[in-house]
């Protein structure tokens, strides 16, 4: 066992500190969002997570299938689980379930085949298992004794109804009811002496209720019966509500037209009671229904009515012992969107209403407002959609209520008597698409001095004196800024500015992100200042069984606009600055692959790539300079060019790159559009030189054979079609995420490879490897191969020799063990590429991103010896065949980022710096410095010993002065 | 044997399933096996098979239905390292040693394992066992070994770290012998002072220039036809004198 501390701590050592994030920067530089989704209107709830503390968090379980508490009064996650599978893609058609267990510090959640209990306070799992089929409905036992409450599940499995009661304390199965199977089962409900198993009975689009009572201990069946629904229910969805956990469960939902709301009480018999929906302001639109889920708690239960402009409600008794509904009051209409929620304390239920004017709270027993507050909102919030509330009676009769809202600008606010405490921006969760933007410059003085040089000697030199005469008013202010710029400096509180001004800042740390998510949302962040969102605007509705699939943004840096083209050919144009909306187009018939900015004789242009990879004919002056690479319908890779002969630009196919047979391609990376390499060779430590492999125009392709289990690799010329490199890896699971990256003249993939059975020969290893290779013009150092004489070389003729191979690289690869799976790579970009580029992984596994240094990624490293003198002053360290993934490589540090898909880069103005955001569920953004700050003083450096220093000298001088010059005096004319 | 065939047949990973649990103890590096973050999790992979499971309350880790396989074992936790294990489940039947049936057996064994090292290579054995009160259940413990430190400080300035620097210290004794040197030689008894500065002059670092005659040669007063080796000489008497003024 001592041998992988030995490795760790070798490794440890090796790592130099300039990869490490210091302590007094970490929070600082970097920034997180730490998100969940938008929270449902099922699943989201106050509870107490200690059953003798009156603390209450509050538990969602969003749209994206995470699982979080949040604390109340701060808004800040208290503890967060993602449900969603690390590899399997959380959709909206596998809805989730959250359910609380009261008096108890336990929530239960179910998404998919798996059911978890969780300890509300600390997050921990309690017990988790996993069954076939999908969750259909999850309920909490109640017992009247105290024992652990146990857990009912309702499974669809193969189109059959399977009710399990499962084990509090462990999980386990205690009883299952297998229902028909030519039921569609619904719903789950219980009153503690029966269970209910509610399936939709019948022909598809026409469906009966049927309520099966099953007895809770055993799990058999007592009775069932049949409510007649035919003309009403046609999906699912149509059943509005169905009760559980109270003295009176009941099921509900409305005719076709909303003009009568059906109701059946649980348990009791086949009748319906039939309600009216009162019309308020035109036709109703949509109908829901609030109902305390507390067994102690008084059966009523509030209908709200919305219509297009305003919405109303009723609140409704049932009578237990004699099984009728009466309504008791109602409340009046309101126009706009309203939310109202249920909460119940003990046998009281309190219902909240609130609206864009006012709070209300009132009991379900009288009409009788208990608190009335103003709504105090910015203006800003949008409509409120739906929440979950909590309300707390004070002393007498005086009550607060605190109520968390969804706003239809995916904001989720927490609203305490009216006033707003706190707002988290979770629609910004689910990023699929995200861009850098430059903060429009402001061009006022670059026009006039541009105006000054274009006019005459004469007038440009008065105008240029009543301009400075005009700058003379600023003077003042400027004078007045002067002592607290030079205490800033001074005491060096940082180097962004932090005033509210979107402007520039000379390291360029300061830019704008456009960030599409899967909700149709657009939203710009200010990178320099903590990823603060400045503005999202709703750029599509997005139903929410669907998501946005945005296959580009173009940022027109000059224009200050930023083009955002979805997979169906829809398309905004957003200021960068202001989030308004420009244009828009429909979503089309079309639909796209990718997307490509391509150079063009008019300029730049947005170019979108249909599903089967063909272009359309366009005009010569728009027709793209270079060579496009696209994706052909069977999966096939063509290179396309523009032939300018004719009238109009036609692509033409130059080469079809088609895998091997089995194979299918995962995906195609380029090298970065800004890659600058700065220099073209690597000077080995005897001073010559290793040219580097310089191609801009190569795709790595990445192709995977499922029946084989094999990945392979080709780098393609994309000019010619020559494969320059192929690799086959075997053994490998092709399930495991398989990513890859290419850039300056190496590239970099990482996968998971097993010992392969067949080769019992070859010792081999298990576990995920990270493969570097990089490429040279050739072999021999201060040779560079066949292309060296020429001053120019094509391609398509490598040489004079007809039909000559291509020139190949020389290609040098390593290969590395790491810890875990690497879900995505990208790299570090700066201006010049001076300074190394740095790997940025991101590790789904430990919610994590990473910067692998380049110089321990050097394929070159010496195998199995020392680094001689030479190798040594080339930074050459000795190969070891693990990289652990130190703590200190996290750029993540101690933050969780979870869900992270994307990482971009983009240079500052410093060479030195490049900014990265990471994108996905969370949003993280930092600033890295793969070779050191060396072109900024960092924290480290000491402005106030620097001043205290010259202050010092300064000081010395002037008392040392008149003491030498005495000295002098004394010495030409004193006498001895 | 007319059974082999049959038993090799059996010996196949049957579709059975395991359960393991793997708690993580308290050590003195990690005393309160509670206080490690929600998000730690433990994942068990071998080829086409991935299981994950999260850190339950009672500081285990819980793989209901594994499958057969051998699997590499780790744990992900954002506040200490785990060392990873090989973990082998066995289940399914196997011809008793005597031939005269099939046993039903089910075990599971960990090792410790090195990255970079081949499959085969096992560590040292982890204790596996049942579960107390549990059929089927198998129990070993996952200690932490390292703590997570993900950052570095800075190295602030102190006047010690600069003093120990080489460059200082040849700097400061260099002081010393230029401006303590004329202290000592006028504290010096005169006796003393002239043996030194004798001893001086015949010393070869003085007296080098008389050692190579071609450095001391002057082409001019060659040329000019007065090779003088009174003057020579006399330049040479007057050069020692200069020296020991300018100390």
């Amino acid at each position: 066992m001592r041998l992988p501390i030995t490795v760790l701590t070798l490794a440890l050592s090796l790592l130099p500190s300039s990869h490490a994030i210091f302590a007094d920067e970490a929070y600082s530089v970097d920034y997180q969002h730490e998100l969940l989704g938008l929270p449902q209107p099922q699943t989201t709830f106050f509870h107490r997570p200690r059953k003798d503390d009156k603390a209450t968090l509050l538990y969602t379980l969003s749209d994206l299938g995470v699982l979080g508490a949040v604390h109340p009064g701060t808004g800040k996650v208290v503890w967060r689980q993602l449900l969603a599978g690390e590899a399997g893609e959380y959709n909206a058609s596998s809805k989730g379930f959250l359910r609380p267990v009261e008096g108890e510090s336990t929530v239960v959640s179910a998404v998919g085949g798996r059911v978890d209990s969780w300890d509300a306070m600390s997050g921990r799992e309690r017990w988790g298992n996993l069954f076939a089929g999908t969750i259909k409905d999850l309920e909490v036992m109640e017992t009247t004794s105290g024992d652990v409450k146990d857990i009912l599940a309702l499974y669809d499995e193969d189109g059959k109804g399977v009710l399990r009661l499962l084990k509090g304390e462990s999980g386990n199965v205690k009883w299952e009811y297998h229902g028909e199977i030519t039921d569609v089962p619904l719903q789950v409900s219980t009153n503690v002496e029966k269970i209910f198993v509610i399936a939709l009975h019948g022909t598809t689009g026409a469906y009966n209720l049927k309520i099966t009572e099953l007895d809770p201990v055993t799990g058999k069946q007592i009775s069932e019966h049949t409510l007649r629904s035919l003309s009403d229910v046609h999906s699912p969805e149509d059943v509005l509500l169905v009760g559980a956990n109270s003295a009176a469960p009941i099921v509900a939902w409305t005719d076709k037209d909303f003009k009568n709301l059906k109701v059946n009480i649980l348990g009791r018999s086949a009748s319906i009671t039939s309600l009216p929906l009162a019309e308020a302001d035109g036709p109703i639109t949509k109908v829901e229904i609030h109902a305390p889920h507390l067994i102690q708690s008084l059966p009523h239960f509030l209908v709200h009515s919305h219509s297009a402009t305003s919405n109303r409600a009723d609140v409704y008794h049932i009578n237990p012992a004699s099984g009728t509904i009466a309504k008791e009051y109602e409340l009046p209409k309101l126009s706009g969107k309203g939310a109202i929620s249920v909460s119940s304390q003990a046998a009281n239920v309190y219902f909240t209403r609130l609206t864009e004017d006012e709070c209300i709270v009132v009991s379900s027993a009288s009409h009788g407002i208990l608190g009335r507050w103003p709504m105090r909102f910015t203006g800003k919030d949008g409509a409120l959609l739906h929440g979950a509330s909590e309300v707390v009676q004070r002393t007498g009769d005086t009550y607060a209520v605190r109520s968390a809202v969804l706003t239809s600008n995916d904001d989720w606010l927490l609203i305490r008597n009216g006033a707003v405490d706190w707002t988290r921006p979770e629609g910004l969760s689910g990023a699929v698409a995200a861009a850098w933007a430059e903060i429009p410059e402001s061009e006022n003085l670059a026009k006039t001095l541009e105006a000054e040089a274009h006019s005459n000697p004469l007038s440009a030199y008065i105008h240029r004196v009543n301009r400075h005469a005009h700058d003379l008013q600023y003077l003042p202010a400027y004078l007045q800024a002067l002592p607290k710029r030079l205490l800033t400096s001074i005491i060096g509180s940082g180097t962004a500015s932090q005033s509210g001004v979107l402007a520039r800042d000379s390291f360029g740390f300061n830019k704008l992100v456009i960030v599409a998510t899967v909700r149709g949302r657009v939203y710009g962040l200010n990178a320099g200042n903590q990823g603060f969102v400045l503005w999202s605007s709703k750029a599509f509705d997005i139903p929410s069984n669907e998501k946005w699939d945005v296959k580009g943004i173009w940022v027109e840096q000059s224009k200050g606009i930023a083009t955002i083209k979805g997979s169906k050919g829809e398309s905004v144009t957003v200021h960068v600055v202001t989030g308004n909306v420009l244009e828009t187009v429909a979503p089309g018939s079309d639909f796209i692959q990718s997307t490509v900015v391509v150079e063009t004789p008019s300029g730049a242009l947005f170019l979108p790539i249909s599903l089967d990879g063909n272009l359309d004919e366009v005009p010569v002056d728009q027709a793209p300079k270079d060579n496009l690479v696209v994706q052909g319908k069977d999966g096939e890779i063509k290179g396309l060019k523009f032939d300018t002969k004719g009238p109009g630009a036609s692509p033409v196919v130059l080469w079809t790159f088609q895998s091997g047979p089995g194979e299918k391609i995962l995906n195609v990376v380029s090298r970065p559009p800004h890659d600058p390499v700065a220099s073209i060779g690597k000077v080995l430590g005897d001073r010559t030189v290793l040219y580097k492999y310089l191609n801009p125009n190569v795709v790595l392709v990445t192709a995977v054979s499922e029946e084989s289990s094999y990945v392979a690799f080709y780098l393609i010329d994309s000019v010619s079609g020559d494969v320059l490199y192929s690799v086959t890896h075997e053994g490998v699971d092709i399930q495991q995420p398989i990513t890859s990256v290419l850039t300056e003249n190496w590239l970099a993939y990482s996968l998971w490879s097993d010992i392969l059975v067949t080769e019992a020969t070859l010792p081999g290893s298990k576990g995920y490897q990270i493969i570097v290779s990089e490429l040279f013009e050739s072999a021999v150092p201060n040779d560079r191969g066949p292309l060296g004489p020429t001053v120019n070389s094509s391609s398509i003729e490598p040489s004079d020799i007809p039909n000559a191979e291509p020139a190949l690289p020389y290609v040098i690869s390593q290969t590395f063990l790491i810890p875990e799976a690497i879900s995505h790579m990208s790299v570090s970009q700066t201006r010049q590429g001076i300074t190394t580029r740095q790997l940025v992984c991101t590790l789904a596994g430990s919610n994590a991103i990473v910067g692998i240094p380049r110089h321990i990624l050097d394929a070159r490293r010496p195998v199995g010896r020392a680094p001689t003198p030479a190798e040594m002053e080339e930074g050459l360290i000795q190969y070891h065949p693990v990289i652990e993934f130190d703590p200190k490589m996290a750029l993540t540090h101690k933050r969780e980022v979870i869900g992270i898909k994307d990482v971009i880069a983009t240079p500052a103005v410093l060479e030195s710096t490049s900014l990265l955001f990471a994108y996905g569920i969370d949003v993280f953004g930092t600033r890295v410095a793969p070779s050191a700050a060396f072109d900024i003083l960092g924290k480290s450096f000491n402005r106030l010993s620097l001043v205290a220093t010259v202050l010092a000298l300064w000081i010395g001088v002037f008392v040392l002065a008149p003491m030498t010059k005495r000295k002098q005096i004394n010495e030409r004319w004193a006498t001895q | 044997m007319h059974l082999s065939p049959l038993s090799a047949l059996l010996l196949l990973p049957a579709a059975l399933a395991t359960h393991l649990r793997i708690s993580v103890p308290s050590t003195p590096l990690l005393q309160q096996p509670s206080t490690l973050p929600p998000s730690t999790h433990a994942t068990l992979i071998t080829l086409s098979h991935h299981y994950s499971a999260p850190l339950t309350v009672s500081n285990a880790f819980e793989f209901r239905n594994v499958s057969s396989g051998s699997y590499l074992l780790d744990v992900h936790c954002h506040t200490h390292f785990f060392a990873p294990l090989r973990v082998d489940v066995h289940e399914g039947l196997k011809l008793k040693s005597d031939g005269s049936g099939v046993d039903d057996i089910a075990e599971v064994m960990a090792w410790g394992t090195f990255r970079g090292n081949e499959w085969g290579n096992k560590g040292e054995a982890v204790v596996v066992k049942e579960v107390e009160g549990k059929v089927g259940v198998w129990g070993f413990e996952v200690p932490a070994r390292v703590v997570k430190d993900y950052y570095i400080e800075r190295a602030g300035f102190s006047p010690l770290s600069l003093l120990q620097n080489p460059m200082i210290l040849i700097a400061g004794f260099s002081m010393i012998l230029v401006f303590g040197m004329p202290y000592i030689m006028d504290n010096m008894d005169p006796e003393m002072k002239a043996e030194f500065e004798e001893r001086q002059k015949s010393s070869p670092l003085s007296g080098g220039a008389q050692a190579n005659p071609l450095q001391s040669f002057d082409p001019a007063a060659w040329l000019a036809g007065a090779p003088s080796a009174g003057t020579k000489e006399k330049r040479d008497d007057r050069a020692p004198a200069e020296r020991g003024v300018t100390r």
